[in-house]
C-alpha cells in the first residue's frame, strides 16, 4: 500500500521535489506508525524452532493466550543458545520466552543467562513428576521421545536393545542423531547388559565399545528431516529417532513400525531468558501453557505429550494412545539423565568425536 | 577546503573501507583470539586441550585437506569451463554464466538434500548406472568423503571461474598469434604463452577457494560420514551448544594461525604476490 503510493508519485513526471518529499513522508509516517503501535500494546517475544510446530503453538497456545491476557505473542526463529549467551552479554535481550532441550536448563543457569522462574505465578504442582524436570530457571514444555522405528520389512522387528545392536539378526543400517545425546549410547549399554537404573553416569567408553560391533552400519542424521528421509526410502532399516518424526513417516504410507517398547523419554523445556523486556508477560505465559486445557490442546495439534498429567482427561484416548507419556509408554519410557547430559556433553562430545575419527 | 581534499583525498578515499574492515573483521577477529587465551587456569589451558586430544589436530588437518582438494577439483573443472566461457559469444557466455549462476544463488541447505536425492544408494545416479548395467549394487557417492568433495566443488566453483575468466579476457590474443607465428605449436604456445599468462587467476581462485572452504558447516555434516568433521563444525558445536566460547576462540585460532602459515608459505615459495599485482 506504501510503497504503491510511493511509486505512484514518482511515476507522475510532473511532480515536484516537494510533492514527492511529502509523499515519502507520509509513507514513512504510515511504516513507522505500526512499530509505535506494536509497542504500546503489551507484547511478548518467543524464540522458536519454527516450522509447523510454531503453527501448532500459534493454534493452541498464542491466539488464546492473546485471547485471555490481551498480549500479542510474536514468534521469532533461530532459538540458538549462542544468540541468547550474546543478547544477554551485550545487555540487549529481545527474547521473553525461549523454548530450549533441557541441557540448557543447567549450561543456561550456569552461564548466568537466565530469570528464575516466579513460581508464584508459575503453578508448578501440576506438572508431571520426574527428576530435573523443573528447576529454578525452567519448566518443561512437552515431552517427546527417541525410540525405535523399523522397516517392516524386518518384521516382527526388533524387541530388546540387544536386537538393534545385532547387525546379524537384523541387516540394514542403523540411523542415530549425530550429537552425543541422541540416546544411542544409553542404547548401546543397555544392549550391553546395563540395567535401566544403573545408566548414569554413562560408561561411554564401554558403550562406545558396543557401538564399534555395528560400526559399518551406522548411519549419522544430521537433522530430523534427514532420519525421516533415511527411513523412508529404505536406507536405514532401524532407526533411533523422536516418536513425532516416526509416526509422520509412517502417516505418509512408508512401511514402517514403531516399537513402543524400545524408547527414552525427554522434554523440551522454556526458558526466559536474563533481561528480558517482557519478564512479567512471559511468566504469565508460562503459567497458561501448563494449565491442563493449553496442554491438551497442543497434544491435539502435534504429537508431544502433555508434561501435565491431568491433560490425559481432556484428550481422546486414540490420540493418547499414540503420545509420548500416554498410556502405550508409561512406565516402559526410560527417561534420559538430561542433567548429567548438561554437565557433560563437551567431555562426551570429545570422545565421541575421537571414536567416529578412528 | 579544496586544498584538504587535494592533500588528504587518497586518505579520506580509503578511511571508509578501513572502519569497515576495522570494525567489522579486525577487532571481532582480535576479540575473538583474545577470548581463546582468557581463563582462570592459565592463557593457554584450550590450547593443552586441542593438543592432548588428537582428534582436534586430526580435524584441523582433514579441514584444511579437504578445502585444498575441493580448490584442486575447482581448479580442474574451472579452467576448461572459464577458457570456453572467455571464447563464447554473447549468447553462449550468457548461457554458461547463467548455469554457472543458478546453482551459486540456491540455498545451501536446497542444493545439499539435492545431491542427497541424486547420490544416495537408491538415488537417481545409481539407479540409472544399474539400469545401464554399468554398475552392479551401488557406488557410494554420498554420506563420505566424495560426497562432501562433490557438494563443496559445486558450490565453490564459481569463486574460481569468474576469477579466472576474468584474467583470460585479459590476455592479448595476439600474444599467442606472436608465438604460433615464430613456430611454437598449438599446444606449446598455449603451455608456454597462455598458461602463465593465466596463472595469476588460477592462483587466485585456488586461495579464493580453499580459504572460503575452510569455514564450510552444511555440506560435510550432511553429505559427508561420521569422519567428514570440519572444524567448522567443532566450532559451531561450541558456540551454540556448550556455550564455550573461549574454546571455540582457541580452535578458530588455530585455523587461522594455519591458514596465514599455508599463505606465508605461499608467497615464500611460490610468490603468491604475483595475484595482487605487486611482483
Amino acid at each position: 500500500m506504501t510503497s504503491k503510493r510511493f511509486s505512484d508519485s514518482f511515476a507522475c513526471g510532473g511532480a515536484s521535489r516537494r510533492q514527492i518529499l511529502r509523499a515519502s513522508g507520509a509513507s514513512l509516517a504510515v511504516l513507522m506508525a505500526p512499530a509505535v503501535l506494536r509497542a504500546e500494546a503489551s507484547e511478548l517475544v518467543f524464540a522458536t524452532w519454527g516450522g509447523s510446530w510454531e503453527a501448532a503453538m500459534r493454534k493452541a497456545w498464542f491466539d488464546p493466550f492473546t485471547k485471555k491476557n490481551g498480549t500479542e505473542v510474536r514468534t521469532v526463529s533461530g532459538n540458538t543458545y549462542g544468540r541468547i549467551q550474546a543478547m544477554v552479554e551485550a545487555g540487549k535481550t529481545e527474547w521473553d520466552v525461549v523454548e530450549v532441550l533441557p541441557d540448557f536448563q543447567w549450561i543456561g543457569a550456569q552461564k548466568k543467562l537466565l530469570e528464575p522462574i516466579d513460581f508464584g505465578v508459575v503453578d508448578k504442582s501440576r506438572i508431571m513428576p520426574g527428576k530435573d524436570m523443573v528447576t529454578e530457571y525452567s519448566v518443561p514444555q512437552v515431552v517427546f521421545s527417541r525410540l525405535v522405528a523399523y522397516n517392516t520389512k524386518l518384521a516382527p522387528g526388533p524387541a530388546t536393545f540387544a536386537d538393534v545392536f545385532d547387525s546379524r539378526k537384523f541387516r540394514g543400517k542403523r540411523t542415530f542423531y549425530a550429537k552425543a545425546n541422541g540416546a544411542y549410547l544409553e542404547a548401546a549399554l543397555l544392549a550391553d547388559g546395563v540395567a535401566p537404573s544403573g545408566l548414569y553416569p554413562l560408561d561411554v567408553d564401554r558403550a562406545l565399545r558396543k557401538l564399534s560391533t555395528i560400526r559399518d552400519d551406522i548411519l549419522f542424521y544430521e537433522t530430523n528431516a534427514q532420519a525421516e528421509q533415511y527411513m523412508r526410502d529404505g536406507e536405514a532399516v532401524i532407526g533411533l529417532i523422536p516418536d513425532g518424526r516416526a509416526l509422520n513417516v509412517k502417516n505418509h504410507g512408508a512401511p514402517i513400525e514403531l516399537q513402543f517398547e524400545l524408547s527414552f523419554l525427554t522434554w523440551s523445556a522454556m526458558v526466559v531468558p536474563k533481561n528480558a523486556p517482557h519478564a512479567k508477560a512471559a511468566m504469565q505465559f508460562l503459567a497458561f501453557a501448563l494449565t491442563p486445557e493449553a496442554q491438551a490442546a497442543i497434544a491435539e495439534a502435534y504429537t508431544y505429550g502433555p508434561v501435565v498429567p491431568k491433560a490425559f482427561d481432556l484428550i481422546p484416548p486414540e490420540r493418547a494412545k499414540i503420545l509420548s507419556g500416554g498410556p502405550q509408554t508409561r512406565g516402559k519410557s526410560i527417561v534420559m539423565g538430561e542433567k548429567w547430559w548438561g554437565e557433560n556433553l563437551a567431555k562426551v562430545t570429545e570422545k565421541v568425536n575421537a571414536w567416529k575419527l578412528s | 577546503m579544496s586544498g584538504v581534499l587535494r592533500r588528504h583525498g587518497p586518505v579520506l578515499l580509503v578511511l571508509p573501507g578501513f572502519v569497515l574492515i576495522a570494525g567489522l573483521f579486525v577487532i571481532p577477529v582480535a576479540l575473538l583470539v583474545a577470548t581463546s587465551f582468557e581463563d582462570q587456569a592459565g592463557a593457554f589451558v584450550h590450547y593443552g586441550r586441542i593438543l592432548a586430544e588428537t582428534s582436534y589436530l586430526r580435524v584441523v588437518l582433514r579441514t584444511l585437506l579437504t578445502s585444498a582438494e575441493t580448490a584442486f577439483i575447482c581448479l580442474v573443472l574451472g579452467y576448461p569451463l572459464a577458457y570456453r566461457l572467455d571464447r563464447a559469444g554473447s549468447v553462449g557466455k550468457a548461457v554458461i554464466l547463467l548455469c554457472i549462476l543458478i546453482p551459486f544463488w540456491t540455498n545451501l541447505l536446497v542444493r545439499s538434500y539435492g545431491w542427497i536425492v541424486l547420490l544416495n544408494p537408491q538415488g537417481v545416479v545409481n539407479v540409472l548406472l544399474r539400469r545401464w548395467g554399468l554398475i552392479h549394487g551401488s557406488l557410494p557417492l554420498v554420506y563420505n568423503t566424495a560426497g562432501v568433495l562433490i557438494g563443496m566443488t559445486q558450490i565453490m566453483l564459481p569463486y574460481m571461474v569468474l576469477p579466472l575468466a576474468a584474467v583470460m579476457s585479459r590476455v592479448d590474443p595476439t600474444v599467442l598469434n606472436a608465438a604460433r607465428s615464430l613456430g611454437a605449436s598449438p599446444l606449446s604456445a598455449f603451455v608456454k604463452v597462455y598458461v602463465p599468462l593465466t596463472l595469476p587467476g588460477a592462483l587466485g581462485g585456488l586461495l579464493l577457494v580453499f580459504m572460503i572452504s575452510l569455514g564450510f558447516f552444511v555440506v560435510p555434516a550432511l553429505l559427508g560420514g561420521p569422519r567428514d568433521m570440519l572444524l567448522a563444525q567443532l566450532i559451531e558445536f561450541n558456540v551454540n551448544q556448550t556455550l564455550d566460547w573461549p574454546f571455540a576462540g582457541a580452535l578458530s585460532t588455530v585455523l587461522l594461525a594455519a591458514t596465514v602459515a599455508l599463505y606465508w608459505i605461499g608467497e615464500r615459495f611460490f610468490g603468491l604476490r604475483r595475484l595482487w599485482g605487486a611482483a
